[in-house]
């Protein structure tokens, strides 16, 4: 129907229009108030920078990095945390023993394991990737753990009396009816992860795009440091977007279940 | 009030202190033993004595206090601007459909681009200097605030709005009686969240801003190979982190949310 | 002076989704006396509630009058006081606060504000439970301090949407008897909506029976049961059945012609 094409296209209007005029401010008060560039660059210029650092492979080459480690770290948090959460939430004694320890870790995890990852495994991919992981571990599982608890007590036993087995009651019950909550820990843990990340490759590694940003700042590039960040801004946006999003979608709301607030 | 014949040891058992901390004593003691088998390296990881000695050595010497309360200080500035500049930020963009249009997309983005990549352009401008901090934590803190209140907003039942219009309640009433109260608990979970990032922000600027502070004090005692003082700076983060929900944001959530019975999700670890 | 008049009311709405024009209400106009109990009765999804958002000022009529007490409807005011299905009271305001609320708004006194409060708490029979937040209350209870913080603000109309909607049978009826009582006592004007003909019958003086959707007044039933009115009583009487047996027949000849419609026409 044409008249929900206007509106689409009006909405993507919308939605492009501050950005837009954000680009067109900047543009005008850097030109007006002549900034050196080694203070803030012109639009131009991060788009030049952009386009170089495009040409040059640079770009992808540090994209390429953050985002295996991203992607290895996140694998290895789903596959440790939800097994992990699932087993906790089972039993209400384990549960009630855990909670306290998984919501203290929580407020540790990530970014302050920096200095003791580096220690016990060097300046590299293993520190990066042990940070993202730590990051995502300990809010993934305490999650599922919290979602493994609110499911209605009717439900497991009506999969009990109808027979299910330990790992079918693992596949078909626990997991998806936790699966609210733990959408809502991947929500919180990859924004942890991927934060982790960027402060473990400012300091700890010699690629990756935290890493193109410490070395923008020691020569003063502002160009490249916001490029860097525009691109970090581009990929978590697209990270939600793209796998978050239709995540939830796809199961949460689909099954008419609420999502926590995240 | 427990009955008078109960043991002393039972009560306090019980008590919900104990059944906070009663889980940490024998991680604390795994811990212990680990570290007398020497499993790992004792250049790498030492046991619960050594960090206490390595405590009261940086006590004595004034080091920890120091430093603590540096880490105290920026956190405090990033919180009050955070909330001074996030909480009519977000009213505002809540409130007014033609704020939020504007807003919006900008939000998202800025939301995307995480606060500790703002760092490196911080110090060009500020150099390593407690603004270059403050600015990160004020960051990490208004986003995820104001698109708490967005929601919470949204979440305030329509019916209680015409409610209060209808018993002749102005504009501005239905904002203060009706809309603020009714998005506190997304309020309180925003500026948990927001908190949350603040805090680990804090750290990493720290370390890499590299002048003073918990964070700074853990990755040079990492440089010098100091195992003792980063365990003892780890679990100090810790600790505070947990002082500060227990003492300021849990009673916050328990005068509004539990009392008034509001649907209260159990709160997602921020 | 008609406490509540309604003419020709027209609403019709864009659908966000199809983009069709949909009629929700094709014409209707009845009035309410003061001092009136006036009951709106039809299938759901006649737009019922929607004559009530109209009056309530919550929406906006497409074309039609809505007038109280001789003024036009210009959106919610104290005026016409609502009384929601499902409460809506203030989760962080006690039983008190929600009551006071409304005077509170105009500038009552709070020593006269109390007072007041005091009064249509025991009229109710919310005594005692001042200072309990909504959440600690019964549903009964939650809406009978729904109907005293409507009252309080003493409303040229009192509009009732389904309150009773979602309340066990039983706590229903003892509500709608206190319901009856309160009104024997006070003479407020009242719009009640509702999908229940034994409600409609026992509790008004008139019932607006509503065809389906586009809705237009089908007839307008007069209930001559005596006052006071009570269930083991009133719910007795040969009239008492006789009256609901005319409507339920009303609303059930709407229902067949919709079918026959519905057949007859397949798109």
């Amino acid at each position: 129907m044409s008249t929900r094409r206007v509106n689409r296209t009006r909405s993507v209007v919308w939605f492009l229009a501050p950005f837009a005029a954000l680009l067109a401010v900047w543009a005008v008060v850097v030109a007006a108030t002549g900034v050196p560039m080694r203070i803030f660059p012109q639009v131009t210029d991060v788009v030049r920078a952009l386009v170089t650092m495009t040409a040059s492979g640079e770009l992808f080459a540090h994209v390429g990095a953050s985002l295996r480690r991203v992607l290895i770290g996140a694998v290895l948090a789903v596959v440790t945390a939800l097994p992990f959460g699932v087993a906790l939430g089972a039993s209400p004694r384990l549960s009630a023993f855990f909670a306290p320890l998984l919501r203290f870790s929580v407020a540790l995890a990530g970014i302050a394991w920096i200095p003791i990852a580096t220690l016990w495994l060097g300046y590299g991919d293993g520190a990066v990737i042990f940070i993202v992981w730590n990051a995502m571990f300990f809010a993934l599982a305490y999650n599922t753990l919290l979602g493994v608890r609110r499911i209605p007590v009717p439900l497991l036993r009506a999969a009990r009396s109808m027979g299910t087995g330990r790992v079918r009651m693992f596949w078909e019950v626990l997991l998806p009816g936790a699966l609210p909550s733990v959408v809502t820990g991947l929500r919180i843990g990859l924004g942890y992860g991927w934060r982790g990340l960027v402060a473990a490759e400012i300091i700890a590694t010699s690629a990756g795009l935290g890493y193109a940003l410490f070395l923008a700042q020691k020569t003063f590039s502002t160009d490249v440091i916001i490029a860097s960040m525009v691109i970090i801004g581009v990929l978590w946006l697209v990270m939600d977007r793209l796998l978050l999003a239709p995540l939830e979608r796809r199961t949460v709301q689909r099954w008419g279940m609420t999502a926590g607030v995240s | 009030m427990t009955a008078p014949g109960a043991p002393v040891w039972r009560r306090l058992a019980r008590s919900a202190t104990a059944r906070t901390l009663g889980p940490f004593v024998p991680v604390v003691a795994l811990w212990w033993l680990l570290a007398w088998l020497q499993i790992f390296p004792p250049a790498f990881f030492v046991g619960p004595d050594v960090v206490l000695a390595e405590l009261g050595g940086l006590l004595e010497r004034g080091i920890l206090p120091g430093y603590l309360s540096d880490s105290l200080t920026r956190l405090w500035y990033g919180v009050l601007f955070g909330l001074l500049i996030g909480l009519p930020l977000g009213f505002l963009v809540g409130m007014s459909p033609l704020a939020r249009r504007l807003t919006w997309p900008l939000l998202l983005f800025f939301q995307a681009v995480a606060d500790i990549a703002w760092l490196p352009i911080v110090i060009v401008w500020f150099g390593f200097s407690l603004t270059a901090v403050t600015f990160v934590i004020v960051y990490t803190i208004v986003f995820p605030l104001v698109l708490s209140i967005v929601a919470g907003i949204e979440q305030v039942p329509p019916e209680l709005v015409r409610a209060a219009r209808s018993m002749g309640a102005s504009p501005l009433r239905v904002f203060v009686e009706v809309i603020v109260p009714g998005s506190l608990p997304s309020v309180a979970s925003g500026v948990r969240t927001g908190l949350g990032y603040g805090w680990r922000a804090l750290v990493a600027a720290e370390i890499i801003v590299g002048t003073s502070g918990i964070g700074f004090m853990m990755f040079d005692a990492r440089r010098v190979g100091d195992v003792a003082e980063v365990f003892l700076g780890m679990i100090v983060l810790g600790i505070l982190w947990y002082a500060l929900d227990a003492l300021m944001l849990a009673p916050f959530e328990h005068a509004t949310v539990e009392r008034w019975g509001l649907v209260r999700q159990e709160a997602a670890a921020r | 002076m008609r406490a509540l008049q309604i003419e020709n009311l027209h609403k019709t709405y864009i659908d966000s989704y199809s983009a069709d024009e949909v009629v929700a209400i094709g014409d209707v106009s009845f009035d309410v006396a003061e001092g009136e109990f006036v009951s709106v009765l039809g299938p759901s999804g006649c737009g019922k509630t929607t004559v009530l958002n109209i009056v309530a000022g919550f929406v906006e009529q497409t074309s039609g009058s809505v007038t109280v007490a001789g003024t036009p409807v210009r959106g919610p005011g104290p005026d016409r006081g609502v009384v929601f299905q499902n409460h809506a009271l203030f989760p962080w305001k006690t039983v008190l606060g929600n009551v006071t609320f409304g005077l509170r708004m105009r500038g009552v006194a709070k020593a006269e504000r109390e007072a007041t409060a005091a009064e249509y708490l025991r009229l109710v029979g919310l005594t005692g439970f001042e200072h309990r937040y909504p959440h600690e209350l019964s549903g009964g209870m939650q809406q009978r301090l729904g109907v005293a913080r409507v009252l309080a603000n003493e409303p040229a109309v009192m509009l009732m949407d389904e309150p009773f909607a979602s309340i066990d049978a039983q706590t229903r009826r003892r509500l709608q008897e206190d319901l009856t009582r309160i009104f024997q006592e006070r003479r407020p004007t009242v719009f009640f909506v509702t999908h229940d003909v034994d409600e409609a019958v026992f509790l008004s003086d008139r019932v607006v029976v509503l065809t389906g959707r586009p809705s237009r007044v089908h007839e307008v039933v007069a209930v001559d049961l005596p006052r006071p009115r009570d269930w083991r009583s009133t719910g007795e009487l040969p009239r008492f059945r006789e009256l609901r047996n005319r409507i339920t027949d009303l609303l059930a000849a709407d229902d067949e012609s919709d079918e026959a419609h519905a057949v007859a026409d397949p798109a």
